[in-house]
């Protein structure tokens, strides 16, 4: 895996088409200033996040991982972010079980129209786990 | 309930049905294995005794065509309810004998204890003891200290769904805070030593998927995605992110399924204590959404629903 | 130089440190339950008392190893061209395997025949059999499961050993079986072992007649009708469950998976393990697979290891009759049984010791 420069870490959201996505555009739209270290990943739904995305993105190299989708009542599909709510609750409790901490993984509920709560999601987020520190040892040769 | 009486039991349903899945003497004097009865004359090789530790019910989604009589215990009677929740078998299909378990042994726990030596003998007194002669003398055991950790908070050791019971209904005098007390004690270290101690564990892992297939509710057996190609979920290389990745996958596919029937803590030939990470998220799925694997027929796992409003989960705040 | 060695069993430890001054020792070492075969250091536990649960197999033929590293690169002056670049290299540190049995000598015999005398021997088994001393410790007493004897084994076999230990009430004989395996008696802590010699062949003579034999036949021998009924297979395979336990597990088994692993425009191909008990072992690209069914599966294990390895290779067994896919299968499939069932069945052999007395 390539070496990071600078001080960014390897954050990744999963990021639901209608709301959430909509939130992050609204944001940059207005401008909103935000860390740089997240890498969005669109998908159509919240409930199209298997919790396995979270894990492998965490064993593979992520040191954080986001999902965001729709406010429940509000899924563009009706029902998926229900199924997500219960999914991502239960990976979220198990992650501490295998040794990871749990402020590594966060998920949220952020609407098309709100692009601050999308910038402050993202920059608490990074900036907590730039405390906690990256997730994966660094190589030796690393300057 | 005695051996003749399970006998007598397979005797009167093997006519409705094309096999009865049971227990018979194994490769030594402490195992057992199961057995495929077809006809009378057989009947005379099972066994019932507290070495009848494998979980039958495994077989029963592929021979779902066919109409097969089972022997089951307390554990094995839920994974049938489970497939019934799921509507994996066919009840109609399947003819239940339900046996009240008092436990089974553990083989690598007598091992232990006998110093590895091969076994000659076991016999067993109805009172829970075993004794075991090698060549090096006898050993008497009490099946309690032997048992694998499911049987010490067993609650459900009379069958839960039966169509013939042999013997009398047990209740179970096991507290049920003991189900996850191993999971509280786990949860009372560290993070870094939860790390340390599954770095330690998984890396003997040698992917055989002794524990997937002997797994009950793993039905997914030849098309699993730890073993896909399209999309490649874990990489050939034997590094411990892919053994992690493999017990991720095993563990979560099994959220809200998994019976604790110990089968997978029992196969593991590398003695990886694998079923730890289900029973946690076992935990999570009575305090969350208060259920129960295989308990009643007419509920539903609780990762193929959902409720409009989770009493149990709150947004998390950063 | 005495023609063998004597090992203090205090001094035990200080051999393999001695043994791991210029090579990488692996011993078996208590992990949990399980016996593994692991690079040794001094914190960890020494195990002997029993075989391990993995043979040793997995240092000379590891369990996944990759072949050579590939890159697709443009050409800067015409982007039109792509080259490929690959890089080779064997791994095979000097390395010693101390502590395993017989049985899981044996299996290096086999792989022999198949990696090296052959017109396309494997460079990368090649150098790592070159570069491993391996060190035996003959058995003092069967282990459940085990029959080595119907194999044309035995717990005291030298075949494939460099040097062979016995274990004597204060410590070990050493019976040096190579020129490779003579050097290690050289070792400061190493006394003579001329006096011992015989208190070890009892010892080992003991073992041999002590195992069992499972066959009525007293060696396998299939009959070909039988091989090919169906419901044999059907009948005694139920209860397999399709796991890689005794594949993975076995000495002398062998197969393995080419992949190669590409992300973008780097990857590496790697060979690692496979099992024919998987459904995925004989899969094709159409989908079609000429042994969806256990029973077939199985029947094909039996088969390489009873009929066509010792077809091709002057009647040598690919079985070394360690018994670990007895002991570790999750259903107990007794590999030895349905060998014995279909040379027509019948009794079981006693051990040579007590036909001996008949």
């Amino acid at each position: 895996m390539p070496e990071l420069t600078g001080k960014e870490l390897r954050v990744v959201g999963f990021l639901c088409n209608w709301c959430s996505y909509g939130g992050a555009d609204t944001a940059g739209v207005a401008r909103f200033k935000q860390p740089t270290d997240l890498r969005i990943i669109r998908v159509p739904c919240s409930g199209r996040v298997d919790p396995l995305f979270v894990v492998k993105a965490l064993l593979a190299g992520a040191d954080g991982v986001l999902v965001s989708g729709c406010h429940p009542r509000d899924c563009h599909y009706t029902d998926g972010n229900f199924y997500a709510r219960r999914r991502l609750e239960m990976l979220k409790r198990l992650l501490p079980f295998i040794g990871i901490d749990e402020r590594r993984f966060h998920y949220t509920w952020v609407s098309a129209s709100e692009g601050q709560k999308w910038q402050q999601v993202v920059t608490e987020f990074t900036n907590r786990l730039h405390q906690i520190g990256p997730l994966h040892a660094k190589k030796e040769n690393e300057g | 309930m005695s051996t003749e009486k399970v006998k007598e039991a397979i005797a009167k349903i093997l006519p409705d049905v094309e096999t009865v899945i049971c227990w018979q003497g194994g490769f030594d004097a402490v195992h057992a294995t199961p057995c495929f009865i077809t006809k009378p004359d057989e009947i005379d090789k099972v066994i019932w005794n507290p070495l009848c530790a494998q979980n039958l019910t495994s077989y029963l989604p592929s021979l779902n065509k066919k109409k097969v009589g089972i022997v089951v215990k307390g554990c094995d009677s839920r994974t049938i309810i489970q497939y019934l929740q799921e509507g994996l078998i066919d009840r109609e299909k399947v003819v239940i004998i339900g046996i009240p378990c008092t436990g089974v042994v553990s083989v690598k726990k007598v091992l232990k204890e006998i110093g590895q030596e091969p076994v000659l003998d076991a016999s067993f007194s109805g009172s829970g003891g075993i004794t075991v002669r090698t060549a090096k003398g006898e050993k008497a055991l009490s099946v309690a200290d032997v048992c694998p950790d499911k049987c010490r908070s067993c609650q459900y050791p009379t069958p839960l769904v039966y169509d013939h019971l042999v013997g009398d209904p047990i209740t179970s005098d096991k507290p049920k805070e003991s189900v996850y007390q191993d999971v509280r004690e786990f949860e009372a270290k560290t993070l870094e030593e939860r790390k340390a101690y599954w770095e330690k564990e998984l890396g003997r892992c040698i992917r055989c998927y002794a524990c997937r297939n002997a797994c009950p509710m793993c039905i997914c057996q030849d098309s699993c995605i730890a073993e896909t190609r399209e999309p490649h979920w874990i990489s050939q290389k034997l590094s411990l992110q892919e053994k992690f990745m493999f017990h991720m996958i095993h563990a979560l596919h099994l959220a809200g399924r998994c019976v604790e029937c110990g089968e997978c803590d029992r196969v593991c030939p590398m003695d990886i204590p694998v079923s730890k990470i289900k029973k946690k998220i076992n935990a999570e799925m009575k305090e969350l959404f208060n259920y129960e694997t295989g308990v009643n027929p007419d509920d539903r796992p609780p990762m193929f629903t959902f409720n409009v409003d989770e009493v149990k989960i709150k947004e998390h705040k950063i | 130089m005495p023609d063998t060695g004597y090992l203090p069993k205090g001094k035990i430890k200080d051999f393999i440190k001695e043994l791991a001054k210029d090579a990488i020792v692996y011993a078996p070492v208590l992990e949990g339950e399980a016996v593994v075969f692991g690079p040794f250091s001094e914190e960890q536990e020494l195990c002997l008392e029993r075989p391990a649960n993995t043979p040793p197999k997995s240092v000379i033929y590891p369990q996944s190893e990759t072949l050579f590293t590939f890159e697709h690169k443009k050409d800067p002056e015409d982007h039109q061209k792509m080259s490929v670049e690959l890089k080779a290299g064997i791994d095979a540190p000097g390395t010693v395997i101390f502590g395993a049995r017989p049985c899981d000598a044996k299996g290096f015999i086999i792989y022999d025949r198949v990696f090296i005398n052959t017109d396309t021997p494997d460079p990368y088994y090649m150098k790592r059999r070159e570069n491993t001393l391996i060190v035996t410790l003959s058995c003092a007493a069967p282990f459940s499961g085990c029959f080595c004897v119907a194999v044309g084994g035995s717990p005291a076999s030298k075949e494939g050993a460099d040097a062979m230990l016995t274990e004597l009430p204060d410590g070990y004989l050493i019976e040096p079986v190579t020129e490779k395996g003579r050097a290690i008696l050289n070792k400061p802590m190493i006394e003579d072992g001329s006096s011992r010699l015989k208190d070890a062949q009892q010892v080992q003579q003991k073992a041999h007649e002590a195992v069992k034999n499972p066959f009525a036949k007293g060696r396998p021998e299939i009959s070909p009708e039988l091989f090919d009924a169906d419901p044999f297979w059907e009948q005694a395979l139920s209860k397999c469950v399709s796991c890689g336990a005794c594949t993975y597990l076995c000495p002398t088994c062998y197969c393995f998976n080419i992949t190669d692993e590409q992300t973008f425009g780097k990857g590496e191909r790697i060979r690692s393990w496979d099992a024919c008990m998987f459904f995925h072992f004989t899969l094709e690209a159409s989908t079609h697979n000429p042994r969806p069914t256990k029973f077939q599966r199985f029947k094909n294990r039996v088969g390489h290891k009873f009929v066509y390895y010792p077809e091709k290779y002057d009647g040598a067994i690919a079985c070394c009759g360690c018994g670990r896919c007895i002991r570790y299968c999750p259903v107990s499939v007794d590999i030895s049984e349905i060998v014995n069932d279909l040379g027509g069945g019948g009794q079981k052999q006693q051990t040579a010791g007590s036909a001996k007395n008949d």
